[in-house]
This record gives C-alpha cells, sequence and structure tokens, in this order.
C-alpha cells in the first residue's frame, strides 16, 4: 500500500500525539489487562515465559502417519496440536471418493471414520495437551468425545478447540457442500453439545483466518467475524441455552498480516468489541464470558514462492507482533506455504521462531507493552470504529441465509482477491522477491530443494476404505444412518448424539454427511457419483 | 465474420478437489482484461467434464488453474481424453504450485505452456492469445 496508509487504506500521520486521542479516558478505552473492556488482554498478568501456546498445523497421509508428525512436534516442544484435515475431509468427502482419487493425504491428514481417530491421537496425552481442529467441527468432535472415552479420559477434562465458519465456508476454498441452515445447525449443535459434555473445550473458535487468506483486509476480516460470532450467538440464544453456558469458550483464530502496529491494533480493538458486545448487547453476567481468547496464524497469503527464505523473516515479523498483542496461541505459516504443507524442516523453523521470541525477546515480561503509544491507541480506536461500521453495513443488508445463498458473501471474498492480485501486480502492495528485489529463477535456490519436496497422494487409503467397510456390521450401520436421518428431520433435536452414536456404529463421515444434506433436499453426493447411504 | 476478428475463448477450470480459487479468479480477471472471453467452469472438474465443456463452448484454450497437486495426474487423463476426441486443443497450466521441475514434467507431456509464480502477466496474456490464434488460423 502506499506508504501514507495502512494494508487496511487506514490513513496514517507522520506521527501521533495526544491530540490524536481526544477525550481519551485509561478506565474506559483500556482499563487494566484482565479488566473490562480486555483491550489491554484477556489476563491480568503479563504472558511470560511460554505464555502462549505453541503449535504448528499438521496433518499429511493417514492418521498413522499424522500421528507420528505430532510426536516429532511435541519432542522439540511444541506445547500443543494442531491439525488440519486434506481436502476430502474438510469436504466431507470420504478417501475413495472418485474427486478425492489425487487429492488424499496431501495438503492434511485424510480422515473418514473412528478408527481414524483412535490412530491420529494414539498414545497421546489429551488430558494434558490441548487439541485444536481445523476440521469438519461436527465430526471432529464426535470422534474425539469417544476415543477420549475408550481411552479412560472424561471428555469434560478435554481441552482444545475446532474452528467453526458455517457463514463463509463455501465460499473460501473450505467448502463442505451443505446448505446454509444445515451449515449453522451443525455448528450450534457443536457448540451446545460441548457446553455441557465437554466445557473446557473451545466448541466455537471463530475462524477469521482462512477467510481472510483470499486477501480481505483486517477490517473486512474481523468486520465478517463478527457478524458471523453474533449469528451464532442470536441462535444459541434463541434455542434458549444460556449465554453464560456457551460464551467462556468462544475464541477467534485470526489472521496476522505484515502491518506491525496495524494487526496489533486489531486485535486490541477485538478484545475490546467483544467484551462491550456481550456484556452490552447480549447481556452476559460472567466476566469469562467478556473476556475472548485469541488464537493467530501468520498470514499464508504474505508468504511468496520466490526467495521462500525470506518466509522466515516474515514469519518472525508477525508472530512478533502477536507476541506483542499478547494471544493465548500462534501458529507461524512455513516458510512453504507457497508449495506445500510444512515439511518437518520448515516446521521446526516455524517452531523455533516461536521459541526464540518467547525465550530471548523479553517483550512476554510486561503485558500490552505498546499501550498508551499515542499511533497504537489512535489506530486501535479507528479499527474499532471502522469494523463495528461494516458489521452495521452487513447486518443492515438482512437476513446472512439469503446473502449467502444469493453470493453477497461470495462477491466480498472475489473483490479482495482481485483487489490483492491487482496491488502485487501495479506495485501498490510491495512484495521483495516479487515486485521489488527479484532475482532470476536460476538464482531462486536457497531452500528450494525442500520447499519443493512433494507427498505422494495416500492411495493406499482407498483399499484400506473398502475392507474397513467391508468389515463393518452392516445392519448397524444403517441403524446409526437411519437415526442420524431421524434425528436430522426433527429441526429442534441436537445432531450431536446421533453422529456419535453413528460413529460408534462404523458410519463414515462422507456417509453421515451424505445423510445430513439429503434430509436437507440436497444430493447426499455433492457430485452425483455415489449411490444413496440409506 | 472475419477469423481475425474473433475473439479469444478460453476455459478456466480447476482439477478435483482443489478449490482456492484465488488464482483461477485472478486469471479470468487478466484474461478478460485483454478482450478475451472466458468461459469459467471453477472449482470441482474432473478431466471429462473439461473436455466435454470445452468442445461444447468452442473454446480456443483450455487453462487449468492449480493450487494443490492434483493436476500433475489429471493432466495425462485430459490430454488422452482430447487425442480420443481427435481435439487438438491447447491446454495451459498455471498456478503458485507449478515449479520449474514440475512444468518441464508437464510440458513434456504435451501441456503447450505452464506458468508458476513467477509468470508476468503479459506473458500469460500473450502466450494464451498466440496459441488461440495459431488454432483458429
Amino acid at each position: 500500500m502506499s506508504e501514507r496508509s495502512t494494508q487496511s487504506r487506514i490513513p496514517v500521520k507522520p506521527h501521533y500525539t495526544p491530540g490524536d486521542l481526544p477525550g481519551f479516558d485509561y478506565a474506559t478505552q483500556l482499563n487494566e489487562p484482565g479488566a473490562y473492556p480486555y483491550t489491554r488482554g484477556a489476563r491480568p498478568r503479563p504472558a511470560g515465559r511460554g505464555g502462549w501456546i505453541q503449535r504448528e498445523l499438521s496433518g499429511e497421509g493417514d492418521p498413522s502417519r499424522s500421528n507420528a508428525q505430532f510426536q516429532y512436534l511435541l519432542a522439540q516442544g511444541q506445547t500443543g496440536l494442531d491439525v488440519i484435515g486434506d481436502a476430502p475431509t474438510m469436504g466431507g468427502l470420504d478417501p475413495d471418493h472418485p474427486f478425492a482419487a489425487h487429492a488424499v493425504g496431501t495438503q492434511g491428514v485424510s480422515l473418514c471414520c473412528l478408527e481414524d481417530y483412535r490412530q491420529l491421537y494414539r498414545d497421546l496425552p489429551l488430558d494434558r495437551i490441548t487439541l485444536s481442529h481445523s476440521l469438519p467441527a461436527a465430526f471432529a468432535v464426535a470422534a474425539l468425545h469417544t476415543v477420549a472415552r475408550e481411552r479412560g479420559f472424561d471428555p469434560a477434562t478435554l481441552r482444545g478447540s475446532v474452528i467453526q465458519a458455517p457463514y463463509y465456508c463455501e465460499d473460501c476454498s473450505y467448502a463442505i457442500h451443505m446448505p446454509f441452515k444445515l451449515r449453522v445447525r451443525l455448528a450450534a449443535d457443536v457448540i451446545a453439545f460441548c457446553s455441557a459434555a465437554m466445557p473446557k473445550f473451545h466448541a466455537f473458535l471463530e475462524d477469521t483466518y482462512f477467510i481472510s487468506e483470499s486477501g480481505l483486509d483486517s477490517v473486512e476480516e474481523m468486520a465478517l467475524g463478527f457478524v458471523e460470532i453474533r449469528g451464532l450467538v442470536r441462535e444459541l440464544l434463541a434455542r434458549g441455552v444460556d449465554v453464560d453456558r456457551f460464551a467462556p469458550r468462544i475464541a477467534i483464530l485470526l489472521n496476522c498480516r505484515m502491518d506491525f502496529f496495524e494487526e496489533i491494533a486489531k486485535i486490541r480493538a477485538t478484545r475490546r468489541l467483544f467484551a462491550r458486545m456481550m456484556r452490552e448487547e447480549f447481556g452476559a453476567k460472567d466476566p469469562r464470558s467478556w473476556a475472548v481468547n485469541i488464537a493467530a496464524h501468520t498470514s499464508g497469503l504474505s508468504l511468496t514462492a520466490q526467495q521462500p527464505v525470506n518466509n522466515i523473516v516474515r514469519g518472525a515479523i508477525q508472530a512478533l507482533a502477536l507476541g506483542c498483542a499478547g494471544v493465548q496461541a500462534i501458529e507461524v505459516s512455513t516458510f512453504d506455504e507457497a508449495f506445500r504443507t510444512p515439511s518437518p524442516e520448515a516446521h521446526v523453523v516455524g517452531l523455533r521462531t516461536q521459541q526464540v521470541i518467547d525465550r530471548e525477546s523479553n517483550v512476554t515480561m510486561v503485558a500490552d507493552p505498546l499501550g498508551g503509544s499515542y499511533y497504537v491507541e489512535a489506530l486501535t480506536d479507528e479499527l474499532e470504529r471502522r469494523i463495528w461500521e461494516m458489521v452495521q453495513s452487513i447486518e443492515a443488508k438482512g437476513d446472512p441465509a439469503a446473502l449467502s445463498d444469493s453470493g453477497w458473501f461470495r462477491t466480498v471474498f472475489q473483490a479482495a482477491m482481485e483487489r490483492h492480485a491487482r496491488a502485487l501486480a501495479d506495485g501498490t502492495l510491495e512484495k521483495v522477491g516479487v515486485n521489488a528485489f527479484q532475482v532470476p529463477d536460476a538464482e531462486d535456490v536457497l531452500l528450494r530443494d525442500v520447499a519443493e519436496r512433494k507427498i505422494e497422494p495416500c492411495r493406499e487409503r482407498v483399499a484400506w476404505m473398502a475392507a474397513y467397510r467391508a468389515q463393518r456390521d452392516a445392519s448397524h450401520v444403517q441403524a446409526g444412518l437411519q437415526a442420524l436421518d431421524t434425528c436430522a428431520r426433527d429441526w429442534h433435536a441436537n445432531l450431536l448424539p446421533a453422529i456419535v452414536a453413528a460413529t460408534e456404529a462404523g458410519a463414515t463421515m462422507g456417509e453421515m454427511a451424505g445423510v445430513l444434506r439429503r434430509a436437507y433436499g440436497h444430493p447426499a453426493d455433492p457430485f452425483r457419483r455415489l449411490g444413496d447411504p440409506l | 465474420m472475419g477469423i481475425s476478428m474473433e475473439k479469444t475463448r478460453v476455459l478456466i477450470a480447476m482439477l478435483g478437489l482443489d478449490q482456492h480459487e484465488v488464482g483461477a479468479l485472478t486469471i479470468a480477471r487478466l484474461l478478460r482484461d485483454a478482450g478475451m472471453e472466458v468461459v469459467y467452469a471453477g472449482r470441482f472438474n474432473l478431466p471429462a467434464g473439461i473436455v466435454k465443456a470445452a468442445i461444447e463452448e468452442n473454446v480456443d484454450v483450455i487453462g487449468l488453474s492449480c493450487h494443490s497437486w492434483e493436476y500433475l495426474y489429471y493432466v495425462d487423463e485430459l490430454l488422452q481424453l482430447l487425442r480420443t476426441e481427435g481435439s487438438e486443443l491447447p491446454v495451459v497450466v498455471g498456478g503458485s504450485v507449478i515449479t520449474p521441475a514440475d512444468r518441464q514434467a508437464v510440458l513434456d507431456k504435451g501441456v503447450r505452456a505452464a506458468f508458476g509464480p513467477t509468470a508476468a502477466r503479459d506473458e500469460i496474456v500473450t502466450t494464451i492469445e498466440t496459441l488461440a490464434r495459431r488454432r483458429r488460423n
């Protein structure tokens, strides 16, 4: 962007003074860390050493291979796990679906049945580490709940999270091929289920990271995120769930781009907006409902295929911003992001980046070290104003289901993609190695061997699935799917108990997703290649 | 109607479950801005569907936007299907995941052009125009 505005196109002055904070009142705008409105942090004490969960996004191949990846990362000092599914898994399809042929296990782990989750979590101390899931929430939570019980852990002790983005996933590269109403119902069902059965688990992890990777700016990212949070809160309140039952377990997984101060200000503005909204608008009484937990990914979109070693620097700058903003968990997008899901080498560099900031920089010794900076406070106020304005303008457009179905959300994402591409092409968004300081391909060799190494699709999963399906008790599976179908057609029932039961009966995610799509009048198989699961 | 006056028609599609659409939309816009007609097939296509659409829509070039490695495997099937149809439609691939080695591999298979992350916009437009003109003449 121009040197006189932030990445979100907020005009910036050469310097800031007390005059930029008219009417500034410490107690109202900031207050102490850990006190309403939580601008300065959700917790009263500074993060300190090891003050955030350090994890790297992982998952590749079959579940056993991903389990080995987890063990490797834990041995390197990772303090939580974060797993993402491959393209079929994220789409609610089994690995033997015809469209999955060349995509199994290459961009995440392939997961579709209870046995897979047993392998995924094998030997992991489920009661002692946090498990963050970028997976179709209902199916992942059902399987985790069962595996924990099988292993003798009380699900109520499980900590971790699962992403929710029911409004936007179809338009943001994580389509699960379900209609809006079903996506929202599944999200609310998971949240309601966990608020009783897994009360320490953040089943409401609003994921603004992946929606913004198309090129949304910070204002658009958080505005769409708040629209979705507000929609889900209203949905849960309409069901009669008490706000203080679920609100303490709302968290936001957000994006951290290259604009250092803007991203810090965005996180501070988000905490303040959230606190005011929960207390004043939704009437939450428990202070834990006001203080939102923030996890963050450093921005994959900010990374480049050119000169991949520079991505290590980008990750470090973004993670340092997160350290200064005070967040509860960080994932550093790795230097090979433009080419592949992380290699073992890149995983460790991402983790070491976090460890160096944590152990060597002292940025976490003091909570909110930038609080009181004229610039950061002015920017926090401005971002808060712009985010809230955009939330209101979107809500004024009417029913989110209609906005989704009519493609309005999609136009927002498309406009952002095009704006980003144009800014890179015309150089208004400067990118070292892309539109500045380029080198010829032949000289661009450092770390490229690692970045370009490939993972073969996990083709043996197709035969494995055939054997898995054959050895199941077919009548058991059918009964589980029938019960799920019946439950799905009772619009007021929570789907989770039926999903847990069908999972335990041996049903696959593809079959269960198919039953649900069908109950909502959609084809069980979105690509119309498979027969009916019932 | 003079052949040289015809607008170049390009099918832009993605393969399999690759659904990171940024590149496909960007390239569609780039080609339209350059005066071409884009038939946008978007996400979730298998080779047979792409060949069918390309022939029915009478395009001059098939452009595949690739953000996963699936294209490396689907390209063989796509080229084989075109040969079976007796079609010589040029196939072009582009995307940030395409490394120099991948580029050479797909060119050897019969893909007519492959654009990695460093390809210039002008180069993409010119190459596609040239392939289309050669096909029409």
